[in-house]
């Protein structure tokens, strides 16, 4: 009997869509909530011009049915993925915890506390944060699809293939660099943090600061030499993220049953990883882009500690069935 | 056994993969250069640490302070400042706090603590008597007496029946009086507590 995985898998891609878009809108949208607060605690409607008051009316109408008093109230949500309260309860980016930890050279609980439930999350998921949440992911996936597009027009985008492991060298060497000059430098690489940042200063404060160049760098690095390439080779915060998720308890692993070797999932794997051949390592993000692109269903999530080995051929595919005559069922309906 | 050029070729490897592996930080440092800025009008936001190059360390350059201040009066460096680069000032020439102390709620590091809006410590105010309207007899101003939100126990004139400003030692540097003072001649700015109130002045 072929295991099935559950339905449910197959969408999990649309929700994952969902959530990127999501968390790349509220970070649009909270910088403008705060201008129509400042607005609002100002009390001056009739000093501001008219685009201003534009915007103040457009806020006011979208914000109007939660709160009752909008200088106040809306400080509910507030930050970015870097860090950020949300209702009360305070997040930071373990990679937040760790810079601080590694330029300062001292400890402050309060602050490490608050990286303490995406520690935990990354232990449980793995690089989930990359795939789902990560406002930088959004562009890059968005980047990789201009990719495809661009290649389709005859146009040479890099594929080339580096060590994986160079992302963790940059880690290294950007905790050391904190250390070393007192500040938080690796805030300043770690794209989802540009992100969150640029925006907030695009639109509250007037104007893009050094970091959206920073940004535009690894967006044409990706397109010029490799697809992802700054997460899969350069990121810190993913390097941080492979290495908590490493004995993560949710994995995707084939059922080698249903494979019929058709490489669809190595095709659409951000990360190049090589589903086919059960190769995910520490490096899977579970975005289950691979899970919702397989035609038979070969693909699903296991609570386990470690990785299947290789299974061999997928038993549906042409070469394991012309080995295995003898494994196979006598044309059953499917 | 391992060949001496082995262990040569690996530290060489090894050398050039760190110094490769610093590129982005390298990449940083040139967008955001030291040299160009000018900081001294910059005070850094209540609750502050007092040490600035402790406060460059604790900061991770979040935005949260900034994206709960009411007035919009914290900026950011965002072009320049070096190791500066995302940490929060103000700049009460453009824009003065108002002591509401939500950044110092908002802030989840030690950068801001919350502290009592009487022990806050941006600095103090200080007046130049060459250039302040009253102090050289071209009127009457008082702007930033009327403005103080800590009033007379932080400025104050200098007799009950002149009208030439005098900052006192309860000042916290909100910087409110800055804003308020008629340009250009902007005689009173924010400068360190350990540079006194009148120090400088020689009236
Ligand atoms: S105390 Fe209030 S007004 Fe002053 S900097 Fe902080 S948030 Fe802004
Ligand atoms: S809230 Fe704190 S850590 Fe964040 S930018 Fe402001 S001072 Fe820095
Ligand atoms: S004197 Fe100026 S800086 Fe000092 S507390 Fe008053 S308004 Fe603020
Ligand atoms: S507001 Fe400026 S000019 Fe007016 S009294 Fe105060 S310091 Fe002088």
């Amino acid at each position: 009997m072929k295991a099935k995985p559950l339905f449910l898998w197959r969408h999990l891609n649309k929700l994952r869509w969902l959530t990127l878009a999501t968390v790349f809108s509220m970070l649009v949208l909270l910088p403008f909530l705060h201008v129509y607060q400042t607005y609002v605690s100002a009390h001056a409607y009739d000093l501001l011009a008219p685009q201003e008051k534009e915007l103040y009316d457009t806020m006011e109408m979208l914000t109007r049915p939660f709160v009752k008093d909008p200088a106040e109230d809306l400080d509910a949500i507030k930050g970015n993925t870097w860090s950020g309260t949300f209702f009360g309860l305070k997040l930071s980016d373990p990679l937040a915890a760790l810079g601080q930890m590694a330029a300062g050279m001292n400890l402050y609980t309060p602050f490490l506390l608050t990286a303490l439930i995406p520690v935990l999350l990354t232990v449980l998921l793995g690089r989930f944060y990359c795939g789902w949440i990560c406002p930088a992911s959004f562009l890059y996936e968005l980047n990789s699809n201009f990719a495809v597009l661009l290649r389709r027009m005859g146009l040479h985008t890099g594929r080339r293939h580096l060590d994986k492991r160079f992302k963790y060298v940059v880690l290294f060497a950007g905790l050391v660099l904190s250390m070393v000059t007192g500040s938080v430098l690796v805030a300043a690489v770690y794209p989802p943090a540009v992100v969150g940042r640029e925006i907030y200063y695009a639109v509250a404060l007037g104007g893009f600061g050094a970091g959206a160049v920073f940004f535009a760098v690894t967006l044409l690095f990706d397109l010029l030499v490799s697809q992802r390439g700054f997460c899969r080779y350069l990121c810190p915060g993913g390097a941080l993220y492979s290495l908590l998720g490493r004995y993560r308890l949710l994995r995707i692993q084939r059922i080698v049953e249903n494979c019929n070797d058709c490489a669809k999932c190595n095709a659409i794997c951000e990360f190049g990883l090589d589903p086919l051949r059960d190769g995910f390592g520490q490096e899977c993000n579970n975005c289950t882009a691979c899970i919702a692109v397989c035609p038979t269903d070969a693909l699903t999530f296991e609570i386990k500690l470690k990785d299947v080995g290789y299974q061999g051929y997928g038993h549906l595919g042409k070469r394991y069935q012309r080995e295995h005559p003898a494994d196979q069922p006598s044309k059953e309906v499917a | 056994m391992i060949q001496r050029r082995t262990v040569l070729q690996r530290l060489i490897y090894a050398a050039g993969i760190t110094a490769a592996s610093t590129l982005p930080y390298g990449l940083v440092r040139l967008t955001m250069p030291e040299a160009r800025a000018d900081f001294s009008t910059h005070l850094r936001p209540p609750g502050a640490l007092k040490d600035d190059l402790a406060f460059n360390s604790a900061c991770i350059g979040c935005g949260l302070c900034g994206e709960v201040c009411p007035p919009r009066c914290i900026q950011f460096y965002q072009r320049e400042g070096g190791d500066r680069a995302n940490t929060p000032y103000i700049d009460p020439e453009q824009k003065a706090c108002i002591l509401c102390s939500k950044c110092m709620q908002a802030c989840p590091t030690e950068a801001l603590t919350e502290v009592p809006r009487n022990d806050v410590d941006m600095g103090v105010a200080q007046i130049d008597r060459s250039a302040c309207y009253p102090w050289v007899d071209r009127g009457i101003c008082g702007a930033c007496v009327s403005i103080c939100p800590l009033g007379e126990r932080a400025i104050g004139f200098k007799f009950w029946n002149q009208y030439q400003p005098i900052v006192k030692q309860e000042c916290v540097g909100c910087g409110l009086c800055v804003e308020v003072c008629p340009h250009p001649s902007l005689p009173i700015r924010i400068v360190k507590r350990s540079e006194g109130t009148v120090a400088r002045h020689s009236v």
